[in-house]
């Protein structure tokens, strides 16, 4: 189909291949029918003749629309004063009375066509509508309920492209403000395909492409690069509709008057300012093909969805700001917690490598230098701890994901926990015939999991056993330890990996810093895992570390090349 | 008892002091960890007496290790001139002299670039005396044997019998089937006992110069070269993870008679 064809056509072509198949169904109906009424004629009055073509008529425009209708009036007057009126097989009517019969008849008809189709094309309306209250509906639902606010937008902006036309239209987009100032990309529809876009298009395209807000307004008349765009409209609260020849009209009602604007330009673009209580809380840009043909009704529909995008922006910096609000509580209830880990925490070694090195000086006995050694100890792991907790706080965790063995791990974690562990006994439990791999940062893990064990020391009686565990867990890789201490109370399960957090009652020889469970779940979270807490059965606790699992193991080559084993 | 020069720079005056105390004993060369087998006959039961050089600065280090040749480098990555990293460099363009890496914690990538850029081994601090003098004995000996075994050598460590020319593995007398691979990384890492090699250098030695998706399973085919070679993978007795750098081959005490590899008595 040519591009500059009716546009109706264009967007539904299969409707207009068969659009000819009633037409030929009907008309051969009314020969059918004329044929019936001929062997019939002589016991016919005109009367029975008229009715029956109307029926034909009336069918027809029920089943056609009214073109087919009035199409088939005209067929059947020309059929009742050929066949039908006296002198047959001609046009001339004898009596002037049959005039006004046929007259009646195809005004009638013509009349009916018309009532048929309104009636119809109501009822269509109507049904049309239902479905973008329903469509609505739901999405207001979705828009509430889906977990993550860019999802919500991502529905709703796959919604608009099906209602538009998917060839129609080749992008939407949401723009919202950055705290800074600038502009990002906060949602795309789905499944775009971004070839096939102008320059400035793709310019602002790119994921999150800040947009300088600064730029100035766009003149009414020029091509206007979209990024000045997007800072207008959120400044003055209006619309624009682009169109192909680069012609940009900021209007109040962009939808109503791309439609308007449709009917005889190509449109390029439309953005449509979201507005909450009165306010822009980001922009709507609908990015169309030639083939956008904006109906009104579409128009109104676009609005509807443009007022839920709008919800669901608002929505999006809602939850942002709470949490917000909640990660700064924590910060601060941390850096209490910090004041006195370092006021307390560090100065306690530091007053008691003071006081001995002083003792050595005045002569005391060379042997207590051994304690200024275990202090020093202390003092390190206590540095290092809060080094690795402002590192997590403050997302600067980097993590190298790279294919790694559950072997290694375990491996390298027995050996830094070697002291601790060598006053019990420790079963290892890895599976024999498969070698275990992950997706993860070998040396964030391995502090991960070596703080496990230490935890498990610490809070177990010295000589009980510790069974390591690897195993795959679905997708992940589950590495546990399990001790035989007194596990945890359930209302304390919460709390455990909170920083600085150590068990009502423990002992004050059992040295930690309280940072070792949460040092472990932030570390194995930065590189997409967990540490998970369970009782044990019988007594005890089991703490898992889940890790991403490598998919499946070496690649078909190498497979393969495992195969050519050496011989000698 | 011969004399041993030992160059340190750092341009921390106290650590520079611990360092010099800690040397001030005599160093005995020979130690029992290394089997006759393999340390060959440049083991000697030698003890030297160790003259301590400083150097406070990158520039400094690099004039004295090039004036003096020591016999070992400790280097700290922390200096204020330099990058210990440019100090490595410069001093591998003509040297190849030990070089004994200090670092800080959360430092993994500079210390894969230093041991790519030739160091030999390195120490975290806070690090214990005992730790340090060990790693210094350890790089003092290695200095005088040569660390690539000639490619007709027998290497006998544990239960295992690696013959590098024949390319056989056994345990316990029995053949090892290795891949092309596995026997590609196991001979890297055997020709560089007690030396931590890199990722890098791992994928170099066994892939060549060139990259490609079977880098990424080096760790995988480690875990399938450890299961053929050692008792209890997760106790490995050769072949040590060094979390973040990369492997380092230890050998062990000889366990088993060398029975089915002929050739040998």
């Amino acid at each position: 189909m040519s591009p500059t064809a009716v546009p109706g056509d264009a967007r539904t072509p299969r409707r207009a291949d068969a659009r000819w198949v009633p037409w030929v169904a009907w008309f051969a109906g009314l020969i059918v029918v004329t044929l019936l009424l001929l062997l019939v004629r002589a016991r016919l009055d005109k009367a029975h003749v008229a009715l029956v073509f109307l029926l034909v008529v009336l069918g027809g425009s029920a089943g056609g629309g009214r073109g087919l209708g009035i199409s088939l009036a005209v067929a059947a007057f020309l059929s009742f004063n050929f066949f039908f009126l006296r002198p047959y097989l001609t046009l001339v009517v004898a009596d002037p009375l049959d005039w006004l019969v046929l007259a009646a008849f195809l005004i009638t008809s013509v009349v009916a066509a018309q009532l048929l189709f309104r009636a119809t094309s109501t009822t269509e309306a109507a049904m049309q509508r239902a479905a973008e209250v329903d469509r609505l509906a739901t999405l207001g639902a979705e828009t509430l309920n889906l977990t993550r606010p860019e999802d919500a937008l991502r529905a709703i902006l796959g919604v608009i492209r099906a209602t538009l036309g998917v060839t129609a239209v080749t992008a939407c987009e949401v723009f919202v403000q950055e705290s800074g100032g600038g502009f990002v990309l906060a949602a795309r529809s789905p499944g775009d395909a971004p070839e096939g876009r102008d320059a400035s298009h793709a310019a602002l395209g790119a994921a999150r492409a800040v947009v300088s807000p600064s730029a100035p307004p766009p003149a009414s008349t020029d091509a206007t690069d979209a990024a000045g765009l997007v800072g207008w409209i959120f400044r003055y609260d209006r619309g624009a509709v682009e169109l192909a020849d680069g012609t940009v009209r900021i209007v109040d009602d962009p939808a109503q008057e791309a439609a308007r604007a449709s009917r005889d330009n190509e449109l390029r673009s439309l953005s449509i300012p979201l507005l909450v209580r009165g306010e822009t809380v980001g922009v709507l840009r609908v990015f169309a093909s030639r083939d956008l043909v904006l109906t009104y009704e579409q128009a109104r529909f676009l609005d509807a969805l443009a007022y839920y995008a709008a919800l669901g922006v608002e929505r999006g910096r809602l939850v942002a700001e709470a949490e917000r609000a909640e990660s700064e509580r924590r910060l601060e209830a941390l850096r209490g917690a910090l004041l006195t880990a370092v006021s307390h925490d560090l100065r306690t070694p530091l007053t008691t490598i003071k006081a001995i090195a002083h003792e050595i000086v005045e002569g005391g006995p060379r042997e207590r230098a051994r304690i200024i050694e275990d202090e020093s100890d202390r003092l390190d792991s206590l540095v290092g701890d809060l080094l690795d907790l402002s590192r997590i706080q403050s997302g600067a965790v980097h993590a190298a994901l790279e294919v790694n063995t559950a072997d290694d791990l375990i491996g390298a974690a027995l050996q830094r926990a070697e002291v601790l562990l060598r006053p019990r006994r420790v079963d290892i439990e890895v599976p024999d015939d498969d070698l275990l791999t992950g997706r993860f940062d070998l040396t964030n893990a391995l502090r991960a999991f070596v703080n496990l064990i230490e935890n498990a020391c610490r809070y177990s009686p010295p000589t009980s056993p510790i069974t390591i565990r690897a195993e795959r867990a679905g997708g992940r890789l589950r590495i546990s330890v399990l001790d035989r201490g007194p596990g945890v109370p359930l209302e304390e399960q919460d709390r455990i990996f909170e920083p600085f957090y150590r068990p009502r009652g423990t002992a004050p020889d059992v040295r930690g810093t309280g940072l070792g469970l949460s040092i472990a779940r932030g570390l194995a979270m930065a590189q997409g895992g967990a540490v998970e807490f369970e009782p044990r059965q019988g007594g005890g606790s089991v703490f898992s570390l889940l890790l991403p699992a490598a998919d499946g193991g070496m690649p078909f080559e190498l497979e393969a090349e495992a195969d050519a084993l050496f011989d000698a | 008892m011969s004399s041993l020069t030992v160059l340190v720079i750092d341009d921390e005056l106290q650590i520079r002091s611990a360092l010099r105390n800690a040397l001030g004993a005599p160093i005995r060369l020979s130690d029992v960890s290394t089997p006759a087998d393999v340390a060959g006959d440049g083991a000697t039961d030698a003890t030297a007496t160790v003259r301590v050089l400083e150097a406070s600065s990158g520039r400094e280090g690099i004039d004295l290790a090039a004036a003096e040749a020591p016999a070992l480098i400790i280097l700290d990555l922390g200096l204020p001139d330099t990058s210990g990293l440019d100090v490595c460099r410069e001093v591998r363009r003509w040297s190849s002299v030990p070089i004994l890496v200090l670092s800080a914690r959360h430092a993994d990538t500079e210390k894969v670039a230093l041991l790519d850029a030739g160091a030999d081994d390195y120490l975290t601090k806070p690090f214990s005396t005992i730790e340090l003098m060990a790693r210094v004995r350890a790089q003092l000996r290695r200095a005088r044997t040569p660390a690539t075994r000639p490619n007709d050598a027998l290497v006998l460590t544990g239960d295992l019998a690696i013959d590098l020319r024949r390319r056989r593995v056994e345990r316990a007398g029995t053949l090892l089937h290795l891949t092309p691979t596995e026997w590609l990384l196991l001979r890297a890492l055997v020709t560089h006992p007690s030396h931590t090699m890199t990722h890098q250098q791992l994928f170099r030695a066994v892939w060549g110069s060139g990259s490609g998706d079977a880098q990424q399973y080096l760790r995988v085919y480690v875990g399938h070269l450890r299961r053929k070679i050692e008792m209890d993978p997760v106790r490995p007795r050769f072949i040590h993870t060094e979390p973040g750098v990369g492997y380092r081959f230890e050998l062990a005490p000889r366990t088993a008679a060398p029975l089915a590899v002929d050739g040998l008595t």
